[in-house]
């Protein structure tokens, strides 16, 4: 295997794993951390911003199932929602909540991404040099 | 996603080829660089947006990311809401408390030291009621918009200048040692809550939604609580309105339809004999508001009416009553109780019992206070209603341009006292108040006429300790002597004991004033109308063990026109009676009595004022399908119940034919609706005694009561055909008359209901208002002879939504039924409990 993709692999499970670390340890924030980092170390935008995304995603899903199946989030999220003024819409709470994740962990990985593109020097097109 | 191409592919080594330079299509550098940075700033745009929204919130949704974080977040109401037997280590604890509660919740905590039952009661409280608690402190010292904005400025300012703060804390600098030690103790409870409720991000999931914390609680805060009670229940606007009154509809009429006395049939339950002196003269039509006056109080009761409601209290709807051994099936003394309120989840009430080796009781509290207020011990049981007596007074003060800043008191010019605040406010700037202060208590306004307020909830007062005698008493001369202390509100309580004896006290403070004053009217304020004193207190309404063996009070005067002393008027703001009246029909019957009749009186609905008004009405209209109805009713306000509806109807159509003409030619400022107990009065007693009374002949009409009643009867008849269809058997009560139980942070998706109730204003099941949302918030019912104490409030033992205690006893509540009060050694043996020790 490539040493990069190598790289590239460890760099998203670590950023996974700080990313449940993170939010399970009150640092709602931290998906966008790891998505900043994806960003700036992936070259490829394509790559990395829905990897950063999914990131995101699962460090606020992954606690959320686990309080599912530690107590059942049901009345939970059917309160949270009538508390929203979503009547006893359980879903949105969950699925808001999942969003927000999803959202963090994208624009991180985006503005890395961008941040990257733009710092770095752009390659030489052909002939040019 | 992406805007510049050159992002897509950004990694792609040029590849070197040889041969002559050729013409591409790829970008230049120039145009390359300008995509990539409109990349840089459409990412850094939507990063900033969701972050933005993440930390800080938008619009109405709170901060997205510590709200909706799944492990530390508002989720945590699903962790929160499992309750597990475990081991907890509370900071300040002398020995090991244990707590265990029920399958309902209800907590029954043992400890070994008085000061360790406090300590604990506090940390059970905080653990179940906490953003209540915190809430109720917040409207007490004027907090609220410090949270919630500024909306609630107005109930801030109102609240810092009428001075719940200000009397919090004379009284916790006069706090009995006993008191103040479990003040101490019970604030140390609620903050080791606090102190690990934040390190384990579990506070409450409307402290997150709203993006504070709660700041410790400190002793006195339980006393604004206190005093949050007291405001509610006895802080009355009524001198504003007669004001109002007398200067629109005239002194006259005034004096006539809103007088000292009752004018319609009650039940007092002190007949006397009481100390021989004179009564106090009526009021005299002498026409003396001027103005300025005029403005001020329209000023005032304007402003007031604007609060939210709960700020002012606007009238009484309790029940307690008690039987002698003599007359109870069981041989005991039989004692029910059920104090009116706004019916919230989370309730007002938390229940639980304590002991240690001071303390053995039982029954509910106030969350944020550290004693019970209603319930019983080993001993004896007591419940409480609120007495209505006059405890508020307005005085105008006497001012001079010549004397700026002063006011005229006893012939001389005193300056106003001042105070200011400061009232932070979310998403504003801070405002600014200076409260001025007179010898009669806070200027309320200054427009027209500077008035200031004179009310006897801000007379500290050691009612915690009062509260801590009457926990403690083992019969009715402790329980009198501790209720000596007792200020405001002022309320009828209660007693009965094991030995058989039964009781009943309006224990509070009755301002006596100078000789002349004419307290239901804004007064002078330059010395001679100033309170001189209370009643002395053996004076006060009460009996004990009286021959009858049966003692009521629902809120009515609870005296005869006999009584000596001026205790308020009429509409100012005793209850018109008609649920006095009925439990003191039902109750003198002659019957033995059971713990079964208690909770049966508790919930019926018949209509005392029906039963009086309806056979005069059957007389005065022809027959009809609905007249039909209303003669074979049982008087009985059931949701099935045409005939309540047609009968409920009629009585506001009956009072809006005599009244409405009156209000409409004289541009009363004051709704007539708000009068209808009143002025309902006098509508009853005329008709039962006086059908030619001139009220009736508006407009030069020589009219009885008989022709207004059939002109009411015909326009109810209309209005129900166009609200319900023409078919009289379908107007079921249940379609126009709905109870609603709202949540107390006012989020109306955690509401109960509403759905269709029995009851209305005036049945001892007591519904008022369309829907209804006040009525009995604790139901309790003590068989002395039988050892049995049974009771339910329509609510839960926790503030979050998502525990099964959030409003588990509401449907129970509803059908009627009733819990055992349990001891702490048979909680730990029921079924469902769960358990708590509490580790120093």
């Amino acid at each position: 295997m490539d040493p990069a993709a190598v790289r590239m692999v460890a760099t998203v499970i670590v950023a996974l794993i700080v990313s449940v670390a993170g939010v399970v340890a009150g640092a709602w924030w931290a998906p966008f951390v790891a998505g900043l980092v994806i960003g700036v170390m992936q070259p490829r935008a394509r790559f990395a911003i829905p990897v950063g995304a999914a990131i995101g995603l699962i460090g606020w899903a992954l606690p959320l199932a686990g309080l599912q199946l530690q107590y059942g989030a049901g009345s939970a999220a059917t309160s949270l929602a009538a508390i929203m003024g979503f009547g006893h819409q359980a879903a949105i709470p969950a699925i808001l909540t999942c969003l927000v994740g999803l959202l963090l962990g994208l624009t991180g990985a985006w503005l890395g991404s961008a941040a990257r593109t733009l710092l770095s020097p752009l390659p030489p097109f052909r002939g040019e040099g | 996603m992406t805007l510049d191409p050159a992002i897509d592919t950004p990694a792609k080594r040029p590849t070197s080829v040889r041969g002559p330079r050729v013409a591409t299509d790829r970008p230049t550098k120039g145009p390359r660089r300008a995509r990539s940075a409109l990349n840089a700033i459409a990412a850094l745009i939507v990063t900033a947006a969701v972050l933005y929204a993440a930390f800080f919130g938008a619009g109405p949704l709170p901060a997205l990311g510590p709200a909706f974080n799944p492990v530390t977040g508002a989720w945590t109401m699903a962790a929160d809401a499992s309750i597990s037997s475990e081991t907890l280590h509370l900071v300040g604890l002398d020995q090991p408390v244990r707590v265990t509660f029920e399958s309902d919740g209800t907590a029954h905590i043992v400890a070994q030291t008085d000061h360790d039952l406090f300590l604990a009661t506090g940390y059970v409280h905080a653990r179940f009621r906490l953003f209540q608690m915190d809430l109720l402190r917040r409207q007490g010292e004027g907090r609220l918009s410090e949270v919630v904005g500024k909306a609630a400025l107005d109930s801030d300012r109102f609240e810092l200048q009428l001075g719940l703060l200000r009397t919090a804390q004379l009284e916790w600098n006069a706090a009995s040692p006993r008191s103040r030690e479990a003040g101490l103790a019970y604030a140390q409870g609620v903050n080791d809550r606090i102190t690990e409720a934040e390190a384990a991000h579990q506070l409450p999931a409307m402290f997150t939604l709203l993006g504070y914390q709660p700041k410790p609680w400190a002793p006195i805060d339980s006393l604004i609580v206190k005093g949050d009670m007291t405001q509610t229940l006895n802080f009355t606007d009524t001198p504003l309105v007669m004001a109002l009154l007398e200067k629109s509809l005239g002194a006259d009429l005034t004096s006539q339809w809103f007088p000292i006395l009752p004018p319609n049939p009650q039940s007092p339950y002190d007949p006397g004999p009481y100390p021989a002196q004179a009564p106090p003269a009526p009021i005299a039509a002498v026409s003396q508001v001027s103005n300025s006056e005029a403005v001020a109080a329209a000023d005032v009761y304007q402003r007031l009416s604007s609060l939210p409601a709960g700020l002012v209290a606007t009238g009484g709807d309790s029940n307690n009553w008690a039987v002698a051994g003599s007359r109870s099936t069981s041989g005991g003394a039989l004692m029910a109780g059920d104090p009116h309120l706004h019916l919230t989840l989370p309730a007002i009430w938390y229940q639980l019992t304590m002991d240690s080796p001071g303390y053995h009781v039982s029954g509910v509290s106030i969350p944020g206070t550290p004693v019970i207020l209603i319930g019983h011990n080993q001993h004896i049981s007591w419940s409480l209603t609120d007495a209505q007596n006059q405890q508020t007074f307005f005085y105008l003060e006497h001012e001079d341009s010549a004397h700026p800043g002063q006011y005229l008191w006893n012939g001389a010019w005193k300056s106003y006292q001042t105070v200011s605040y400061d009232i932070p406010v979310l998403g504003g700037p801070t405002d600014h108040l200076t409260v001025k202060l007179s010898v009669h208590g806070p200027v309320i306004t200054e427009r027209g006429q500077t008035t200031s307020v004179w009310w006897a909830g801000n007379i500290p007062s050691q009612d915690l300790d009062v509260l801590m005698g009457i926990d403690q008493a083992s019969d009715y001369q402790q329980f009198r002597d501790a209720l000596r202390g007792w200020y405001s509100p002022t309320h009828n309580f209660v007693y009965a004991d094991d030995k058989g004896n039964i009781g009943l006290i309006s224990a509070g403070y009755y301002p006596q004033l100078g000789a002349g004053a004419q307290p239901w009217l804004p007064m002078a304020g330059t010395g001679e109308n100033d309170v001189k004193g209370t009643i002395p207190y053996d004076d006060i309404p009460q009996v004990y063990n009286p021959p009858d063996g049966i003692i009521w009070s629902a809120n009515q005067r609870q005296v005869t026109a006999g009584y000596p002393y001026y205790i308020g008027t009429a509409s100012n703001f005793f209850d018109p009676g008609y649920r006095a009246n009925e439990i003191h029909r039902v109750l003198s019957q002659g019957t033995k009595l059971s713990a079964a009749d208690m909770m049966a009186l508790q919930t019926d609905t018949r209509d005392y004022l029906a039963s009086e008004m309806v056979p005069i009405l059957l007389k005065a209209i022809p027959n009809s399908p609905s007249r039909d109805l209303l003669a074979s009713w049982d008087y009985r306000m059931e949701i099935n119940s045409p005939a309540a509806t047609i009968w409920w109807t009629f009585w506001q159509s009956y009072l809006a034919a005599t009244f409405d003409p009156y209000w409409k030619s004289r541009d009363v400022k004051v709704a007539r609706s708000e009068l209808n107990d009143a002025l309902g009065q006098d509508l009853e007693a005329w008709t039962l005694g006086d059908p030619t009374n001139s009220a009736f002949t508006y407009g030069g009409s020589s009219n009885t009561s008989s022709d207004v009643m059939r002109i009411a009867f015909t326009s109810t008849i209309s209005t129900l055909t166009k609200q319900l269809g023409s078919d009289p058997n379908t107007w079921t009560w249940g379609r126009v008359h709905q109870r609603v139980i709202e949540n107390l942070a006012q989020v109306t998706g955690l509401n109960y209901g509403p759905r269709p109730d029995r009851g209305d204003a005036n049945t001892p099941l007591a519904a008022p208002n369309f829907p209804s949302s006040n009525g009995p918030s604790w139901r309790m019912v003590v068989d002395w002879g039988a050892g049995t104490f049974e009771a339910i409030y329509p609510g839960g033992q926790s503030e979050n939504p998502a525990s099964a205690w959030y409003d588990d006893r509401v449907n129970t509540w509803f059908d009627g039924k009733y819990a055992a009060m349990l001891t702490a050694d048979q909680a730990s043996g029921a079924s469902g409990s769960t358990a708590w020790t509490l580790q120093p």
